[in-house]
Protein backbone atom coordinates (compact mmCIF):
# COMPACT_ATOMS: atom_id res chain seq x y z
CA UNK A 1 0.00 0.00 0.00
CA UNK A 2 2.74 2.53 1.20
CA UNK A 3 4.82 1.68 -2.17
CA UNK A 4 1.56 2.40 -4.42
CA UNK A 5 1.38 5.29 -2.91
CA UNK A 6 4.76 5.94 -3.17
CA UNK A 7 4.75 5.61 -7.00
CA UNK A 8 1.58 7.99 -7.26
CA UNK A 9 3.81 10.68 -5.65
CA UNK A 10 6.83 9.68 -7.97
CA UNK A 11 4.36 10.25 -10.63
CA UNK A 12 3.15 13.72 -9.35
CA UNK A 13 3.59 17.11 -10.82
CA UNK A 14 4.39 18.31 -7.54
CA UNK A 15 6.89 15.56 -6.60
CA UNK A 16 8.76 16.69 -10.19
CA UNK A 17 8.24 20.52 -9.26
CA UNK A 18 10.08 19.74 -6.20
CA UNK A 19 12.91 17.76 -7.89
CA UNK A 20 13.39 20.57 -10.48
CA UNK A 21 13.51 23.39 -7.87
CA UNK A 22 16.65 21.49 -6.00
CA UNK A 23 18.43 21.03 -9.24
CA UNK A 24 17.62 24.58 -10.16
CA UNK A 25 19.45 25.44 -6.67
CA UNK A 26 21.94 23.55 -7.14
CA UNK A 27 22.62 25.18 -10.76
CA UNK A 28 22.24 28.56 -9.63
CA UNK A 29 24.46 28.10 -6.67
CA UNK A 30 27.40 26.57 -9.21
CA UNK A 31 26.99 29.84 -11.02
CA UNK A 32 27.18 32.12 -8.14
CA UNK A 33 30.69 30.09 -7.36
CA UNK A 34 31.58 31.82 -10.38
CA UNK A 35 30.48 35.69 -10.09
CA UNK A 36 32.76 37.23 -12.43
CA UNK A 37 31.51 35.03 -15.29
CA UNK A 38 28.05 35.14 -14.70
CA UNK A 39 28.38 39.29 -14.92
CA UNK A 40 30.76 38.70 -18.42
CA UNK A 41 27.92 36.15 -19.82
CA UNK A 42 25.06 38.36 -19.07
CA UNK A 43 26.51 41.45 -20.28
CA UNK A 44 27.31 39.91 -23.44
CA UNK A 45 24.35 38.28 -24.00
CA UNK A 46 22.49 41.77 -23.15
CA UNK A 47 24.93 43.13 -25.26
CA UNK A 48 24.22 40.84 -28.32
CA UNK A 49 20.96 41.60 -27.84
CA UNK A 50 21.28 45.29 -28.17
CA UNK A 51 23.15 45.08 -31.21
CA UNK A 52 20.89 42.31 -33.09
CA UNK A 53 17.32 44.61 -31.95
CA UNK A 54 19.52 47.87 -33.30
CA UNK A 55 20.30 45.96 -36.89
CA UNK A 56 17.22 45.21 -37.63
CA UNK A 57 16.21 48.29 -36.44
CA UNK A 58 17.73 50.39 -38.93
CA UNK A 59 17.65 47.68 -41.30
CA UNK A 60 13.54 47.33 -41.21
CA UNK A 61 12.68 50.81 -40.50
CA UNK A 62 14.74 52.15 -43.65
CA UNK A 63 13.75 49.13 -46.03
CA UNK A 64 9.73 49.20 -44.79
CA UNK A 65 9.76 45.87 -43.28
CA UNK A 66 10.62 42.75 -45.41
CA UNK A 67 7.98 40.11 -47.41
CA UNK A 68 4.91 41.97 -46.58
CA UNK A 69 5.50 43.10 -42.73
CA UNK A 70 6.26 45.84 -41.32
CA UNK A 71 8.84 47.38 -38.99
CA UNK A 72 7.19 46.56 -36.12
CA UNK A 73 6.53 43.01 -37.32
CA UNK A 74 9.40 42.04 -37.90
CA UNK A 75 10.76 43.22 -34.70
CA UNK A 76 7.78 41.05 -32.82
CA UNK A 77 8.77 38.09 -34.85
CA UNK A 78 12.60 38.32 -33.42
CA UNK A 79 11.25 39.00 -29.65
CA UNK A 80 9.11 36.09 -29.91
CA UNK A 81 12.14 34.10 -31.72
CA UNK A 82 14.17 35.68 -28.63
CA UNK A 83 11.81 34.93 -26.05
CA UNK A 84 11.05 31.23 -26.81
CA UNK A 85 15.11 30.43 -27.49
CA UNK A 86 15.63 32.12 -24.25
CA UNK A 87 13.51 30.14 -22.02
CA UNK A 88 14.05 26.84 -24.05
CA UNK A 89 17.65 27.28 -23.27
CA UNK A 90 16.86 28.22 -19.61
CA UNK A 91 14.47 24.93 -19.06
CA UNK A 92 16.47 22.43 -21.21
CA UNK A 93 20.21 23.69 -20.38
CA UNK A 94 21.50 20.01 -18.97
CA UNK A 95 20.92 18.76 -22.70
CA UNK A 96 24.47 20.28 -23.09
CA UNK A 97 26.29 18.09 -20.54
CA UNK A 98 24.28 14.97 -21.72
CA UNK A 99 27.12 13.53 -23.68
CA UNK A 100 29.36 13.38 -20.65
CA UNK A 101 26.92 11.71 -18.91
CA UNK A 102 26.82 8.99 -21.76
CA UNK A 103 30.02 8.65 -22.83
CA UNK A 104 31.64 8.37 -18.87
CA UNK A 105 29.01 5.92 -17.94
CA UNK A 106 27.69 8.34 -15.10
CA UNK A 107 24.29 7.60 -17.19
CA UNK A 108 23.58 4.49 -15.11
CA UNK A 109 23.91 6.59 -11.71
CA UNK A 110 20.75 8.51 -13.40
CA UNK A 111 19.01 5.46 -14.44
CA UNK A 112 19.14 3.75 -11.03
CA UNK A 113 17.60 7.11 -9.18
CA UNK A 114 13.90 6.55 -8.92
CA UNK A 115 13.15 9.88 -11.12
CA UNK A 116 12.12 9.72 -14.63
CA UNK A 117 15.88 10.02 -16.60
CA UNK A 118 14.52 11.70 -19.34
CA UNK A 119 13.09 14.48 -16.59
CA UNK A 120 16.87 14.75 -15.53
CA UNK A 121 18.44 14.42 -18.55
CA UNK A 122 16.92 17.50 -20.29
CA UNK A 123 15.89 19.49 -17.12
CA UNK A 124 18.63 19.02 -14.62
CA UNK A 125 20.43 22.14 -14.79
CA UNK A 126 18.64 25.26 -15.33
CA UNK A 127 20.11 28.41 -16.54
CA UNK A 128 21.10 31.10 -14.43
CA UNK A 129 22.24 33.33 -16.79
CA UNK A 130 19.04 32.88 -19.09
CA UNK A 131 16.65 33.39 -16.06
CA UNK A 132 18.25 36.92 -15.92
CA UNK A 133 17.63 37.85 -19.23
CA UNK A 134 13.82 36.44 -19.73
CA UNK A 135 12.40 39.59 -17.81
CA UNK A 136 13.69 42.24 -20.17
CA UNK A 137 13.45 39.90 -22.86
CA UNK A 138 9.31 39.21 -22.32
CA UNK A 139 8.99 43.30 -21.52
CA UNK A 140 10.23 43.65 -24.91
CA UNK A 141 8.69 41.13 -26.50
CA UNK A 142 4.88 43.02 -25.02
CA UNK A 143 6.11 46.18 -26.27
CA UNK A 144 6.53 45.18 -29.09
CA UNK A 145 3.39 42.93 -29.50
CA UNK A 146 1.52 45.82 -27.85
CA UNK A 147 2.44 48.15 -31.09
CA UNK A 148 0.35 45.75 -33.17
CA UNK A 149 -2.92 46.21 -30.85
CA UNK A 150 -3.78 42.44 -30.70
CA UNK A 151 -7.28 41.55 -29.48
CA UNK A 152 -7.67 39.37 -26.59
CA UNK A 153 -8.83 36.57 -28.77
CA UNK A 154 -5.45 36.60 -30.62
CA UNK A 155 -3.17 37.77 -27.36
CA UNK A 156 -4.77 34.23 -25.96
CA UNK A 157 -3.29 31.99 -29.31
CA UNK A 158 -0.26 33.88 -29.16
CA UNK A 159 -0.09 32.72 -25.21
CA UNK A 160 -1.29 28.89 -26.36
CA UNK A 161 1.11 28.97 -28.85
CA UNK A 162 4.13 29.98 -27.02
CA UNK A 163 3.62 27.38 -24.65
CA UNK A 164 3.00 25.10 -27.84
CA UNK A 165 6.49 25.98 -29.11
CA UNK A 166 7.99 25.11 -26.12
CA UNK A 167 6.61 21.86 -26.03
CA UNK A 168 8.40 21.83 -29.43
CA UNK A 169 11.30 22.52 -28.61
CA UNK A 170 11.49 20.08 -25.83
CA UNK A 171 10.79 17.68 -28.20
CA UNK A 172 13.64 18.52 -30.08
CA UNK A 173 15.71 18.70 -27.24
CA UNK A 174 14.73 14.72 -26.17
CA UNK A 175 15.14 13.90 -30.16
CA UNK A 176 18.58 15.62 -29.44
CA UNK A 177 19.82 13.31 -26.10
CA UNK A 178 17.89 10.40 -27.73
CA UNK A 179 20.42 11.25 -30.58
CA UNK A 180 23.17 11.45 -27.71
CA UNK A 181 22.31 7.72 -26.26
CA UNK A 182 22.63 5.95 -29.68
CA UNK A 183 25.96 7.80 -31.32
CA UNK A 184 27.49 9.51 -27.87
CA UNK A 185 26.88 13.01 -30.18
CA UNK A 186 25.25 15.72 -28.90
CA UNK A 187 27.17 18.93 -28.56
CA UNK A 188 26.80 19.20 -32.69
CA UNK A 189 23.42 18.13 -32.82
CA UNK A 190 22.52 20.46 -30.03
CA UNK A 191 23.97 23.37 -32.15
CA UNK A 192 22.75 22.43 -35.26
CA UNK A 193 19.62 22.89 -34.10
CA UNK A 194 20.09 26.33 -32.27
CA UNK A 195 21.43 27.44 -35.84
CA UNK A 196 18.28 26.07 -37.51
CA UNK A 197 16.14 27.43 -34.91
CA UNK A 198 18.05 31.04 -35.56
CA UNK A 199 16.43 30.78 -38.82
CA UNK A 200 13.24 31.47 -36.99
CA UNK A 201 14.44 34.95 -36.00
CA UNK A 202 12.96 36.09 -39.54
CA UNK A 203 9.49 35.20 -40.61
CA UNK A 204 9.53 31.80 -42.18
CA UNK A 205 8.66 33.45 -45.43
CA UNK A 206 12.07 34.76 -46.20
CA UNK A 207 13.12 31.57 -46.94
CA UNK A 208 12.43 30.04 -50.16
CA UNK A 209 11.79 26.00 -51.22
CA UNK A 210 12.74 22.94 -50.59
CA UNK A 211 14.71 25.17 -47.48
CA UNK A 212 11.04 26.47 -46.12
CA UNK A 213 9.45 22.97 -46.00
CA UNK A 214 12.35 21.79 -44.33
CA UNK A 215 11.74 24.71 -41.70
CA UNK A 216 8.01 23.88 -41.22
CA UNK A 217 8.39 20.07 -41.29
CA UNK A 218 11.71 18.57 -40.28
CA UNK A 219 13.15 21.15 -37.77
CA UNK A 220 9.43 22.51 -36.88
CA UNK A 221 11.35 26.24 -36.75
CA UNK A 222 8.37 27.77 -38.01
CA UNK A 223 5.60 26.47 -35.20
CA UNK A 224 7.93 27.66 -32.86
CA UNK A 225 8.78 30.89 -34.00
CA UNK A 226 6.49 32.46 -36.58
CA UNK A 227 3.26 31.03 -36.13
CA UNK A 228 2.78 32.20 -32.55
CA UNK A 229 3.80 35.52 -34.21
CA UNK A 230 1.31 35.47 -37.11
CA UNK A 231 -1.75 34.33 -34.31
CA UNK A 232 -0.73 37.74 -32.78
CA UNK A 233 -1.67 39.50 -35.82
CA UNK A 234 -4.63 37.73 -36.69
CA UNK A 235 -3.01 35.84 -40.37
CA UNK A 236 -4.20 32.52 -38.73
CA UNK A 237 -7.30 30.84 -39.40
CA UNK A 238 -8.72 28.55 -36.16
CA UNK A 239 -7.97 25.75 -38.08
CA UNK A 240 -4.38 26.77 -38.38
CA UNK A 241 -4.07 26.85 -34.81
CA UNK A 242 -5.27 23.66 -34.19
CA UNK A 243 -3.06 22.04 -36.60
CA UNK A 244 -0.37 23.68 -34.73
CA UNK A 245 -1.52 22.37 -31.63
CA UNK A 246 -2.01 18.97 -32.96
CA UNK A 247 1.49 18.89 -34.43
CA UNK A 248 3.28 19.95 -31.20
CA UNK A 249 1.29 17.02 -29.42
CA UNK A 250 1.90 14.39 -32.42
CA UNK A 251 5.66 15.62 -32.05
CA UNK A 252 6.12 15.44 -28.63
CA UNK A 253 4.84 11.59 -28.41
CA UNK A 254 7.11 10.59 -31.10
CA UNK A 255 10.08 11.99 -28.96
CA UNK A 256 9.29 10.24 -26.56
CA UNK A 257 8.71 6.86 -28.34
CA UNK A 258 12.14 7.85 -29.66
CA UNK A 259 13.55 8.37 -25.89
CA UNK A 260 12.14 4.52 -25.02
CA UNK A 261 13.79 3.24 -28.12
CA UNK A 262 17.15 5.19 -27.57
CA UNK A 263 17.54 3.99 -23.99
CA UNK A 264 17.19 0.17 -25.18
CA UNK A 265 20.24 1.02 -27.01
CA UNK A 266 22.36 2.28 -23.81
CA UNK A 267 25.21 0.17 -23.70
CA UNK A 268 26.64 1.74 -20.36
CA UNK A 269 30.31 2.31 -21.74
CA UNK A 270 32.88 3.11 -19.82
CA UNK A 271 30.99 2.81 -16.70
CA UNK B 1 61.12 27.14 -39.33
CA UNK B 2 61.33 23.50 -39.98
CA UNK B 3 59.97 22.71 -36.31
CA UNK B 4 56.91 24.78 -37.57
CA UNK B 5 56.19 23.81 -40.69
CA UNK B 6 56.13 20.22 -38.68
CA UNK B 7 53.23 22.16 -35.69
CA UNK B 8 51.82 22.75 -39.49
CA UNK B 9 51.39 19.72 -40.77
CA UNK B 10 50.90 17.57 -37.43
CA UNK B 11 48.02 20.05 -36.89
CA UNK B 12 46.59 19.81 -40.59
CA UNK B 13 46.75 16.16 -39.91
CA UNK B 14 44.46 16.43 -36.26
CA UNK B 15 41.65 18.00 -38.67
CA UNK B 16 41.56 14.77 -40.20
CA UNK B 17 40.75 13.00 -37.33
CA UNK B 18 37.77 15.01 -36.07
CA UNK B 19 36.14 15.23 -39.09
CA UNK B 20 32.81 15.09 -37.95
CA UNK B 21 33.54 18.07 -35.82
CA UNK B 22 35.25 20.36 -38.77
CA UNK B 23 32.04 19.28 -41.20
CA UNK B 24 29.18 20.59 -38.63
CA UNK B 25 32.04 23.85 -38.00
CA UNK B 26 31.46 24.23 -41.68
CA UNK B 27 27.94 23.41 -41.82
CA UNK B 28 27.10 25.76 -39.29
CA UNK B 29 28.81 28.72 -40.95
CA UNK B 30 26.90 27.54 -44.02
CA UNK B 31 23.98 28.19 -42.31
CA UNK B 32 24.44 31.49 -41.21
CA UNK B 33 25.30 32.24 -44.52
CA UNK B 34 22.09 31.19 -45.47
CA UNK B 35 19.91 33.41 -43.03
CA UNK B 36 22.37 36.53 -44.23
CA UNK B 37 21.66 35.30 -47.91
CA UNK B 38 17.90 34.92 -47.80
CA UNK B 39 17.41 37.97 -45.58
CA UNK B 40 18.97 40.09 -47.82
CA UNK B 41 17.09 38.48 -51.16
CA UNK B 42 14.02 39.56 -49.10
CA UNK B 43 14.88 43.30 -48.23
CA UNK B 44 16.13 43.37 -52.51
CA UNK B 45 12.64 41.87 -53.78
CA UNK B 46 11.92 44.95 -56.10
CA UNK B 47 15.09 44.12 -58.66
CA UNK B 48 18.63 44.97 -59.60
CA UNK B 49 17.79 48.40 -59.70
CA UNK B 50 16.89 49.21 -56.21
CA UNK B 51 19.88 50.18 -53.77
CA UNK B 52 19.36 50.13 -49.81
CA UNK B 53 22.38 51.09 -47.92
CA UNK B 54 24.84 51.94 -50.76
CA UNK B 55 24.35 48.71 -51.95
CA UNK B 56 22.51 47.36 -55.07
CA UNK B 57 20.99 43.51 -55.44
CA UNK B 58 24.58 41.95 -56.86
CA UNK B 59 26.75 43.99 -54.28
CA UNK B 60 24.70 42.14 -51.44
CA UNK B 61 25.12 38.97 -52.28
CA UNK B 62 29.03 39.41 -53.25
CA UNK B 63 29.14 40.96 -49.80
CA UNK B 64 27.28 37.41 -48.53
CA UNK B 65 29.31 35.02 -50.46
CA UNK B 66 32.44 37.03 -49.67
CA UNK B 67 31.05 36.30 -45.87
CA UNK B 68 31.91 32.95 -46.63
CA UNK B 69 35.68 33.61 -47.52
CA UNK B 70 36.78 36.19 -45.05
CA UNK B 71 35.33 34.24 -42.01
CA UNK B 72 37.22 31.39 -43.38
CA UNK B 73 40.51 33.29 -43.87
CA UNK B 74 40.53 35.95 -41.00
CA UNK B 75 38.47 34.03 -38.37
CA UNK B 76 39.40 30.31 -38.11
CA UNK B 77 41.40 29.52 -35.49
CA UNK B 78 43.00 27.36 -33.22
CA UNK B 79 44.50 29.71 -30.79
CA UNK B 80 40.95 30.40 -28.49
CA UNK B 81 41.70 26.97 -26.45
CA UNK B 82 44.75 29.18 -25.04
CA UNK B 83 42.27 30.99 -22.14
CA UNK B 84 41.97 27.51 -21.07
CA UNK B 85 45.57 26.62 -21.04
CA UNK B 86 46.51 29.37 -18.81
CA UNK B 87 43.25 28.30 -16.63
CA UNK B 88 44.02 24.76 -16.24
CA UNK B 89 47.92 25.35 -16.13
CA UNK B 90 48.16 23.87 -19.45
CA UNK B 91 50.22 25.90 -20.57
CA UNK B 92 53.78 25.13 -18.77
CA UNK B 93 53.52 22.46 -21.20
CA UNK B 94 53.97 24.56 -24.26
CA UNK B 95 56.38 27.20 -22.37
CA UNK B 96 59.12 23.86 -21.43
CA UNK B 97 59.22 23.24 -25.01
CA UNK B 98 62.52 24.97 -27.21
CA UNK B 99 59.58 26.81 -29.52
CA UNK B 100 58.26 30.40 -29.71
CA UNK B 101 54.72 29.75 -28.54
CA UNK B 102 53.17 32.49 -30.73
CA UNK B 103 54.66 31.16 -33.66
CA UNK B 104 53.60 28.04 -33.07
CA UNK B 105 50.32 29.26 -32.41
CA UNK B 106 50.50 30.77 -35.76
CA UNK B 107 51.15 27.90 -37.59
CA UNK B 108 48.56 25.97 -35.76
CA UNK B 109 46.19 28.54 -37.32
CA UNK B 110 47.90 28.35 -40.79
CA UNK B 111 46.92 25.08 -40.87
CA UNK B 112 43.17 25.49 -40.05
CA UNK B 113 42.72 28.30 -42.33
CA UNK B 114 43.98 26.61 -45.59
CA UNK B 115 41.59 23.92 -44.54
CA UNK B 116 38.62 25.89 -44.09
CA UNK B 117 39.78 28.54 -47.27
CA UNK B 118 39.62 25.05 -48.95
CA UNK B 119 35.76 24.39 -47.52
CA UNK B 120 34.84 27.62 -48.15
CA UNK B 121 35.66 27.88 -52.23
CA UNK B 122 33.73 24.58 -52.18
CA UNK B 123 30.68 25.56 -50.34
CA UNK B 124 30.78 28.95 -52.47
CA UNK B 125 30.43 27.06 -55.72
CA UNK B 126 27.93 24.71 -54.17
CA UNK B 127 25.37 27.74 -53.37
CA UNK B 128 26.59 29.16 -55.99
CA UNK B 129 25.10 26.86 -58.23
CA UNK B 130 22.23 25.74 -56.43
CA UNK B 131 21.16 29.76 -55.58
CA UNK B 132 22.27 31.28 -58.53
CA UNK B 133 22.06 34.85 -57.92
CA UNK B 134 23.02 38.16 -59.37
CA UNK B 135 26.75 38.48 -58.35
CA UNK B 136 29.51 41.30 -58.55
CA UNK B 137 32.48 39.92 -59.42
CA UNK B 138 35.81 42.54 -58.96
CA UNK B 139 38.12 42.35 -62.22
CA UNK B 140 40.44 45.35 -61.20
CA UNK B 141 43.49 43.52 -60.32
CA UNK B 142 44.61 46.56 -58.18
CA UNK B 143 41.31 46.44 -56.53
CA UNK B 144 42.00 42.67 -56.13
CA UNK B 145 45.57 43.08 -54.47
CA UNK B 146 44.47 45.43 -51.89
CA UNK B 147 41.68 43.25 -50.80
CA UNK B 148 44.98 40.36 -50.03
CA UNK B 149 46.59 43.20 -48.12
CA UNK B 150 43.73 44.10 -45.98
CA UNK B 151 43.26 40.27 -45.16
CA UNK B 152 47.02 40.05 -44.34
CA UNK B 153 46.06 42.93 -42.09
CA UNK B 154 42.64 41.34 -40.81
CA UNK B 155 44.34 38.46 -39.51
CA UNK B 156 46.57 39.83 -37.67
CA UNK B 157 44.38 42.21 -36.16
CA UNK B 158 42.09 39.13 -35.40
CA UNK B 159 44.77 36.96 -33.93
CA UNK B 160 45.74 40.28 -31.44
CA UNK B 161 42.29 40.32 -30.52
CA UNK B 162 42.05 36.50 -29.88
CA UNK B 163 45.32 36.80 -27.83
CA UNK B 164 44.36 39.75 -25.64
CA UNK B 165 41.42 38.05 -24.64
CA UNK B 166 42.97 34.82 -23.77
CA UNK B 167 45.55 36.56 -21.23
CA UNK B 168 42.10 37.27 -18.94
CA UNK B 169 42.99 34.30 -16.92
CA UNK B 170 46.32 35.29 -16.12
CA UNK B 171 44.42 37.29 -13.36
CA UNK B 172 41.30 36.04 -13.12
CA UNK B 173 41.02 32.44 -13.95
CA UNK B 174 37.53 31.54 -13.97
CA UNK B 175 36.14 34.51 -16.44
CA UNK B 176 38.45 32.78 -19.46
CA UNK B 177 35.56 31.40 -21.72
CA UNK B 178 33.75 34.61 -20.53
CA UNK B 179 35.94 37.05 -21.75
CA UNK B 180 36.38 35.16 -25.17
CA UNK B 181 32.51 34.97 -26.00
CA UNK B 182 32.11 38.85 -24.68
CA UNK B 183 35.24 39.65 -27.01
CA UNK B 184 35.62 37.22 -29.86
CA UNK B 185 31.95 36.03 -30.81
CA UNK B 186 30.18 39.31 -29.82
CA UNK B 187 32.04 42.14 -30.29
CA UNK B 188 34.50 40.76 -33.53
CA UNK B 189 30.81 39.09 -35.34
CA UNK B 190 28.51 42.17 -34.33
CA UNK B 191 31.08 45.58 -35.07
CA UNK B 192 33.64 43.94 -37.67
CA UNK B 193 30.38 43.15 -40.67
CA UNK B 194 30.34 39.64 -39.81
CA UNK B 195 26.64 39.62 -38.98
CA UNK B 196 25.44 42.76 -41.39
CA UNK B 197 27.13 45.58 -43.07
CA UNK B 198 28.16 47.89 -40.27
CA UNK B 199 26.62 50.83 -42.95
CA UNK B 200 23.15 50.09 -42.04
CA UNK B 201 24.00 52.06 -38.72
CA UNK B 202 23.57 55.53 -38.47
CA UNK B 203 26.52 57.53 -40.58
CA UNK B 204 27.60 59.16 -37.10
CA UNK B 205 27.45 55.59 -34.91
CA UNK B 206 29.39 54.57 -38.60
CA UNK B 207 32.01 56.73 -38.33
CA UNK B 208 32.60 56.23 -34.51
CA UNK B 209 33.16 51.86 -35.84
CA UNK B 210 35.70 52.93 -38.22
CA UNK B 211 37.91 54.57 -35.53
CA UNK B 212 37.86 50.73 -33.39
CA UNK B 213 39.97 47.92 -34.74
CA UNK B 214 36.44 45.82 -35.30
CA UNK B 215 35.66 46.94 -38.65
CA UNK B 216 39.29 46.46 -40.40
CA UNK B 217 38.38 42.69 -39.73
CA UNK B 218 35.56 41.61 -42.21
CA UNK B 219 33.99 45.01 -43.21
CA UNK B 220 36.79 47.24 -44.78
CA UNK B 221 38.36 44.09 -46.75
CA UNK B 222 34.71 43.91 -48.42
CA UNK B 223 34.47 47.47 -48.95
CA UNK B 224 38.04 47.44 -51.30
CA UNK B 225 36.82 44.05 -53.01
CA UNK B 226 33.34 45.76 -53.84
CA UNK B 227 35.27 49.14 -54.80
CA UNK B 228 32.51 51.15 -53.35
CA UNK B 229 34.98 53.65 -51.87
CA UNK B 230 37.65 56.00 -53.68
CA UNK B 231 41.66 54.89 -53.91
CA UNK B 232 42.02 57.63 -51.32
CA UNK B 233 40.08 56.17 -49.22
CA UNK B 234 41.30 52.57 -49.77
CA UNK B 235 44.91 53.49 -48.86
CA UNK B 236 43.73 55.32 -45.92
CA UNK B 237 41.71 52.16 -44.63
CA UNK B 238 44.73 49.83 -45.21
CA UNK B 239 46.93 52.39 -43.22
CA UNK B 240 44.48 52.68 -40.27
CA UNK B 241 44.07 48.87 -40.36
CA UNK B 242 48.08 48.30 -40.08
CA UNK B 243 48.38 50.82 -37.52
CA UNK B 244 45.66 48.94 -35.32
CA UNK B 245 47.26 45.52 -36.43
CA UNK B 246 51.00 47.59 -35.07
CA UNK B 247 48.97 48.76 -32.13
CA UNK B 248 46.97 45.54 -30.96
CA UNK B 249 50.51 43.20 -31.64
CA UNK B 250 52.37 45.35 -29.47
CA UNK B 251 49.52 45.26 -26.68
CA UNK B 252 48.98 41.57 -26.75
CA UNK B 253 53.08 41.58 -26.79
CA UNK B 254 53.23 43.31 -23.23
CA UNK B 255 49.73 41.78 -21.59
CA UNK B 256 50.98 38.12 -22.69
CA UNK B 257 54.53 38.90 -20.47
CA UNK B 258 53.21 40.99 -17.93
CA UNK B 259 50.83 37.90 -17.46
CA UNK B 260 53.16 35.51 -17.76
CA UNK B 261 55.26 37.12 -14.56
CA UNK B 262 52.04 36.40 -12.58
CA UNK B 263 51.16 32.91 -13.82
CA UNK B 264 51.32 30.63 -11.45
CA UNK B 265 50.48 27.39 -13.30
CA UNK B 266 47.52 26.92 -11.03
CA UNK B 267 46.43 22.59 -11.52
CA UNK B 268 50.03 21.40 -12.59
Amino acid sequence: MKQLVGNKLNNSAAFYLRIWLIMAKNAILSWLNKRESVVIFVFAKVVRYFFYFSFLYFLVTKTNGIVGFSANEVLFFTATYTLVDTIAQFLFRSVYTFRQLVVSGDFDLVLLKPVNPLFRSIAGGPDLMDLITIPPIMAVTIYFGLLLNPTILHTTYYILLIFNALLVSMSVHIIVVSLGVITLTVDHLIMIFRDFSSMGRFPIDIYKEPLKGFLTFIVPVGVMFSIPSKALMGLLSPMGILSSLLFGLAFFVLSLRFWQFALKKYTSASS
Amino acid sequence: MKKYFSVFKISLAQEFVYKLNFIMWRLRNTIQILVFFFLWSSVFTGGSEVSYFGYTQSSIMAYTFLLVLIRSIVMSTKSTDVSGYVSNGELSNYLLKPINFFKYLLARDSSTKILNIIFSIIEILILYLILKPNLFIQTNMFQIFLFIISLVIACFIFFSIVMLANSAPFWVPEIGWGVQFLVTVIFVEFLSGAFFPLDVFPKPLFEFLKLTPFPYLVFIPIQIYLGNISLLENTKNILIGGLWAIILWQVMNKVWKKGLKIYEAVGR
